[in-house]
């Protein structure tokens, strides 16, 4: 890895009053791969990932995109910054279609005698591209978002996430719902999405989709970045001893804490 | 996230066959009733009520447990501020933009009471009805103003190949233009996604208590332009001309097809339904029923689709 990461957070730190939610956490994020956040509930990963999405601004410490820093202050500009969130409940709207859905909000118009006509055919056929690219079995961009399964929707979330030319995709826990074709089916999206050059960052619980799908790994617990894995360097079982604390490594550190 | 009810289309052809039902009542009845100027009568005591239903479609349809039940008193009160700015001294020429203005105004009090102080819609309209009727009321002791400009008392009266003026100027411009919005702008397809799932059209950036606070806005613009409607056709500002406006809009909205929890509806159903609710009243008029039962009718008419559009659900579940 020689070239410059997208992202570089350094010693970011977060209060909440006197509760300390993040401390000292140094994380890479790099374009083309898949970088697994995973700990146990309130371990902080949740209050990174806000972090990174300008939903918290952070107590301490820095971020750098592509080398020069900047400041995410909110939603607004972490989109500005090409960093697009994919939250768990998605945010679609069911009454609307697909192609509605991925346009929702910044609607491709042209203006007559100053009024915005929606160009319908165009956006369709942006959706249809993407959809074809991410290989997302979505058959027709004007289906209803609310006949779709979670596997589908997951698709037309990151449509979404694609057309808004993020360079960065968080996706919290996008999985969670999902039967296991459709797991596996999202799986593939976001390896569609690191392979066209997205860098990916999924929160999840699930070890095994983690290990199937992320390039590195970092583990957090208590507030703190315990550990930080490529996926050929660890095994399944000492990620999950980082996640309980079970790990030699931690036993010194949990004492002295 | 609500089930979805039967589709907009089914419910149109519901609410035809429902009209046709009615229209053959009659006829059967009393076929006297079926004359040529009956089309023209239904029109003219129409258009009011077809005015404010447009408002009212705009705000139930935005979400949000959206509803305004002050349009009958953003109506009387319109109409009565309007005859008061003319005898103040306000320029004939600007008669029929004084109304409009003064609806829009209290449409934003509306508004800000619903998007900036929070109260819940029905709370605060209901607020409202109150305070606009009872000014209306205050203002005047009661009593009618005269002195509309006589030059517009055609519009009120008048009509083109048996349909009215205002239906023609007024309405089915009014129509086609919010029915062009919410299909062919981005702003139609704000109010629907605001009005299915409010949350998700605020995480895409939908900004949507500006949307909520405008038709709060334009409702009362169309009260205002019912209120004008109203002027020209009695010659005259009556404080308690919008009575009874709030539960008839609120009727035809839910008539046309609209979901009262918002995102789903359409302007065609809700007109189709305006049409039909004045055809029962025009109706029973004829066949001599009494204005007290006219009111319980309607009400038991809108009871019935709801039941109809409710089976569906029933069945699923």
């Amino acid at each position: 890895m020689t070239d410059v990461p997208f992202l570089k957070a350094r010693s970011i730190g977060k209060q909440f009053g006197a509760v300390t939610a993040l401390a000292g956490v140094d994380v890479d994020i790099r374009r083309g791969e898949v970088l697994a956040l995973l700990g146990d509930n309130g371990a902080g990963k949740s209050t990174f990932v806000k972090v990174l999405a300008g939903a918290h601004r952070p107590t301490s410490g820095t971020l750098e995109i592509e080398g020069a820093p900047v400041e995410l202050a909110s939603p607004q500009d972490a989109a500005a910054a090409g960093i697009a969130t994919i939250y768990q409940e998605l945010a679609l709207s069911e009454n609307l279609s697909v192609a509605e859905n991925v346009y929702l909000g910044r609607e491709s118009v042209r203006r007559i005698l100053g009024v915005p006509i929606l160009k319908r055919a165009e956006m369709r056929r942006r959706v249809d591209e993407l959809l074809a690219e991410l290989d997302a079995h979505i058959p027709d961009p004007d289906l209803p978002v609310g006949g779709l399964s979670g596997g589908q929707r997951q698709a037309v979330a990151i449509c979404r996430a694609l057309n808004l030319d993020a360079r960065l995709v968080i996706m919290d826990e996008p999985t969670a719902a999902l039967a296991v074709a459709e797991t596996r089916k999202v799986l593939s999206l976001v390896r569609n999405l690191a392979g066209r050059g997205c860098a990916v960052v999924l929160v999840s619980h699930n070890i095994a989709d983690v290990f199937e799908v992320a390039n590195r790994m970092v583990v957090f617990r208590r507030g703190a970045k315990i550990a930080e894995r490529r996926r050929d360097e660890t095994t399944p079982e000492e990620i999950v001893a980082f996640i309980t604390g079970a790990h030699p490594s931690l036993r010194s550190l949990e004492h002295l804490g | 996230m609500m089930a979805a009810t039967t589709s907009t289309t089914a419910k149109l052809v519901l609410l035809l066959v429902l009209f046709a039902g009615i229209l053959a009542s009659f006829a059967l009845y009393e076929p006297r009733f079926l004359q040529p100027s009956l089309a023209s009568t239904v029109l003219q005591f129409a258009s009011m009520l077809a005015l404010v239903a447009l408002g009212q479609t705009l705000i139930v349809l935005a979400g949000g447990a959206g509803i305004d039940l002050s349009v009958g008193g953003m109506v009387s009160l319109s109409a009565i501020l309007t005859m008061m700015a003319m005898s103040a001294g306000v320029p004939e020429a600007v008669f029929p933009l004084v109304p409009v203005v003064i609806g829009a105004l209290l449409g934003a009090v509306n508004g800000v009471l619903v998007t900036k102080i929070r109260i819940l819609p029905l709370i605060a309209t209901l607020g409202t009805l109150f305070v606009f009727g009872g000014l209306a009321m205050a203002l005047t002791g009661g009593a009618s103003l005269s002195g509309v400009p006589q030059w517009l008392v055609p519009f009120g009266r008048g009509n083109l190949g048996g349909v009215p003026w205002h239906v023609l100027v007024l309405v089915v411009p009014a129509y086609l233009a919010v029915a062009g919005m919410l299909t062919f702008t981005p702003w139609g397809r704000w109010f629907y996604a605001m009005g299915h799932n409010e949350r998700a059209a605020r995480l895409v950036g939908i900004d949507v208590d500006r949307i909520r606070f405008l038709a709060y806005v334009l409702s009362g613009a169309l009260s205002g332009l019912a209120a004008l409607v109203s002027l020209a056709w009695f010659g005259s500002g009556r404080p308690n001309i919008g009575q009874n406006l709030e539960l008839e809009s609120l009727a035809a909205v839910l008539l046309g097809g609209v979901a009262i929890f918002g995102g789903a509806g359409g302007v065609l159903g809700v007109l189709v339904a305006v049409l039909m609710i004045v055809t029962l009243k025009t109706g029973l008029q004829f066949i001599n029923v009494s204005a007290v039962w006219q009111v319980g009718i309607v009400g038991a008419l809108l009871l019935l689709v709801l039941l109809v559009d409710l089976i569906p659900i029933r069945r699923r579940s």
